[in-house]
């Protein structure tokens, strides 16, 4: 925001200061609910049309040459469906649930930097305010499948709730590690101790064995808050027709979806953030084309981590509830404890190959050690004979 | 080897190789774009009867015995024969209809015509607004050519036209071994003028 | 005193207030929820970043869901059949023991050495590395004595799960 306020200040000496204001107050807030919205409205179509292609299929190709127009047919068709309400349903929180849950994604990304000084609030706390955020979707989620009426909504939301308080921990914990090494909580100084090195590359996080690490789980904890494949249990249509969202129609609907997808992408920034170098790559900077970079940096960075999400959704199938708890606790939380103190290692070993080795080897012989731990859990490899 | 999540690894390079092959190898698409690509109904499949002509639509191979008119099961054939200004039989069809939404597709009518007249057809798309005379078939409907149905058909169309030709050459032979007899008979018989 | 403050005050009242009138339970967490958040912009007000994202991290998105939880395992959650009578005995008594708490609690947090501490005014500074520095350096004692018994609390309801395991 303030490199917003003083561009327009150089640009527009003469005008009155307080519009210059408001002008960089409403600059970033219209880019969020532009740029990002927009990108949900794309992600749905290149999700259909990559999950078809995984599938051997065209995916859809009608509407719009490419059939690039089919998110417009969608929301069309979304805006002209009935709403309907149930009659026994709590009719407020019913209506508050589908829009308190768009709420906590938009929020996150007013820390997430896309450029270098380019971040709508540089909160010193940045980090942990993003992570605060979504779990605040817990409670919108709640109150959809409460509100309903209805026992798969309710278990739905139950589900969500389970998941999202215990996938918040090793998440959280994940990114500890980064606030750890990076030595502060603002997302933008974050990004920029990721500079530098190599093309701008070598230094993200994601390329030290903690990091690596650190950048896996905190993917998995993202995938799982955000409720996507193979995580998606809270509304398992084998099981539980749709979740907290069985009893929605319309455009509340659309908004439980949106919020969904906005989430989703907002995990997918704070992991580009944290552990992908943020708007770092060869060739950004300060200045208007090295901003301009930057940004492309960030969003091709974001459209990677959606594709990743997209590719996931498409190979893995869904785990059983006891699986999806076993994971967060036995495996994800320990891991994440353990790639805390290689952080620690990392900081304090001096010679840089002797960290090296120290931290991958940690971390190595202690996931080794979950694996054996955890191996009752490890399916046998199955064969289905059909007679 | 064998390591943790080796599965998961595994899909993730199935589903990878199914998405960029689908770009690059077609036969990896099985999906038929239906109104713009079709594929060839099987030789077997069958909708609704049609009524086959030779050379031209008005030379039916259709006598309008109504052989098919009795035997049809649900009776959704009507057959009116043409007749000529004197009241003379044409063996021809002045009318021929058949209603799709009665008939059950047997092939009945197929199996009992004794002039190769009736075949199946496999023309799925008969989709009509109205209920009742839009579903009727009338004679220039069900008029196809021999050519269609070797194209729908081939094998059976191929044994078809050799049974017909086989029954026309046969037909030939009898009347060139009966004008022979007759000219045999002429020769034989002594002073009967000019023989020729 | 600004605007902003009795803006978020009177949502945060009206949050309390709602939280133990309405007779719909869940509707009561969902007004504590409001209140909570409330409590967390005062705490941004404040200039308290660190503490205001806690607030939220741990009462929104843990206690709050906690709550909740707990409440969709109880059977009435109406409770339509309970008394309907708002300012009798029992609820002038429960307003006399919280004025009475509250006017306690001014008194002690105030005559706290604590108090004067705390940054005056609103220096734009962010109180995370303050309040590291504080724990690990003056508080590190009560830190660690907290550590052991959260973790004891965790050993305890494992252990007290794995006994009902074992029993079924
Ligand atoms: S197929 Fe059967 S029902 Fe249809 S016209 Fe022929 S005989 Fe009649
Ligand atoms: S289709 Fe065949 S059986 Fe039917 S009337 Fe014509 S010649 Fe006779």
């Amino acid at each position: 925001m303030e490199t917003i306020y003083q561009l327009l200040h150089v640009t527009f000496a003469n005008v009155p200061a307080w519009t210059v204001q408001v002008a960089a107050f409403l600059i970033p807030i219209a880019f969020i609910f532009g740029v990002y919205p927009a990108i949900f409205a794309l992600t749905t179509l290149v999700e259909r049309k990559a999950l078809g292609r995984i599938q051997n299929r065209y995916g859809p190709n009608r509407v719009g040459i490419f059939g690039v127009l089919q998110p417009l047919a969608d929301g069309l068709k979304i805006l002209l469906k009935e709403d309907i309400v149930p009659r026994v349903a709590d009719k407020f929180t019913h209506f508050l649930a589908p829009v308190l849950i768009v709420v906590p994604g938009l929020l996150v990304y007013l820390v997430v930097p896309v450029a270098p000084g380019m971040v709508a609030v540089d909160l010193k706390i940045g980090v942990l305010f993003a992570l605060a955020v979504g779990t605040m979707s817990a409670i919108a989620l709640f109150m959809a499948g409460w509100a309903s009426r209805n026992k798969f909504s309710l278990l739905g939301a139950v589900r969500a709730v389970a998941q999202v308080v215990s996938y918040e921990v090793p998440t959280v914990m994940a990114g500890v590690a980064v606030i750890m090494a990076a030595g502060t909580l603002s997302t933008l100084t974050i990004v920029q101790r990721q500079g530098g090195g190599i093309l701008n590359i070598s230094n993200w996080y994601v390329f030290r064995p903690w990091g690596l690490v650190g950048f896996v789980l905190f993917v998995i904890g993202g995938l799982a808050e955000s409720a996507r494949c193979p995580f998606d249990l809270p509304e398992a249509e084998s099981e539980l027709i749709g979740g907290y969202h069985t009893e929605y129609s319309g455009f509340k609907f659309a908004l439980f979806q949106m919020g969904e997808y906005l989430a989703g992408m907002a995990m997918a920034g704070v992991t580009v953030t944290l552990f992908l170098g943020g708007y770092m790559g060869p060739g950004s900077g300060p200045g208007l084309v090295g901003s301009l970079i930057a940004m492309l940096w960030f969003f091709s960075k974001l459209a990677g981590m959606i594709m990743l999400n997209i590719w996931i959704r498409g190979t893995w199938p869904r785990l059983r509830v006891d699986q999806l708890m076993g994971f967060a606790w036995k495996v994800l939380l320990p891991l994440a404890l353990v790639n805390i103190v290689a952080v620690g290692f990392w900081h304090f070993l001096t010679p840089r190959p002797l960290a090296w080795v120290v931290t991958t080897g940690w971390l190595v012989i202690w996931f080794l050690v979950l694996t054996k731990c955890n191996a009752s859990a490890i399916l046998e490899k199955r064969e289905y004979r059909y007679v | 080897m064998n390591y943790p999540g080796k599965g998961l690894v595994e899909g993730l390079a199935v589903t990878a190789r199914n998405f960029v092959g689908s770009y690059f190898y077609k036969d990896r698409l099985t999906t038929v774009q239906y109104p713009e690509e079709r594929i060839q109904t099987p030789e077997n499949s069958r909708t609704f009867p049609f009524l086959v002509f030779d050379e031209s639509p008005d030379k039916p191979r259709c006598t309008a015995c109504k052989i098919c008119e009795v035997e049809c099961p649900p009776k959704c054939i009507y057959i009116v024969m043409d007749r000529d200004d004197k009241g003379k039989p044409l063996q021809r069809p002045k009318a021929f209809d058949i209603d799709i939404s009665v008939c059950m597709q047997c092939q009945i009518c197929v199996e009992v015509c004794p002039f190769e007249s009736i075949k199946m057809d496999n023309d799925y798309e008969k989709s009509k607004y109205g209920r009742f005379n839009d579903l009727v078939q009338r004679l220039p409907d069900l008029l196809k050519s021999n050519d269609y149905y070797r194209q729908i058909k081939p094998v059976k169309a191929a044994e078809v036209d050799a049974k017909l030709k086989a029954e026309a050459e046969a037909k030939a032979a009898k009347k060139a071994a009966a004008v022979a007899a007759a000219a045999a008979k002429a020769a034989a018989t002594p002073p009967a003028g000019s023989a020729t | 005193m600004n605007i902003a403050f009795w803006i978020i005050s009177a949502v945060a009242v009206l949050g309390a207030v709602l939280a133990v009138t309405l007779r719909n339970l869940v509707h009561c967490v969902l007004a504590l929820i409001l209140f909570f958040i409330g409590i967390a912009a005062h705490y941004f007000l404040l200039r308290a970043d660190f503490l205001g994202t806690v607030q939220i991290l741990i009462y929104v998105g843990a206690v709050a869901v906690l709550i909740l939880f707990a409440i969709m395992l109880t059977h009435n959650v109406t409770g339509v059949d309970g008394p309907k009578e708002l300012l009798g005995v029992k609820w002038w008594s429960g307003a006399a023991i919280a004025a009475t708490l509250a006017i306690l609690l001014k008194k002690a947090i105030l005559s706290d050495p604590l108090a004067t501490l705390l940054p005056a005014g609103d220096k734009a500074q962010s109180s995370v590395a303050e309040i590291g520095k504080a724990l690990v350096a003056g508080w590190v004692v009560s830190l660690e004595a907290i550590a052991i018994l959260l973790t004891a609390a965790l050993i305890g309801a494992v252990v007290i799960a794995l006994e009902e395991i074992q029993k079924s």
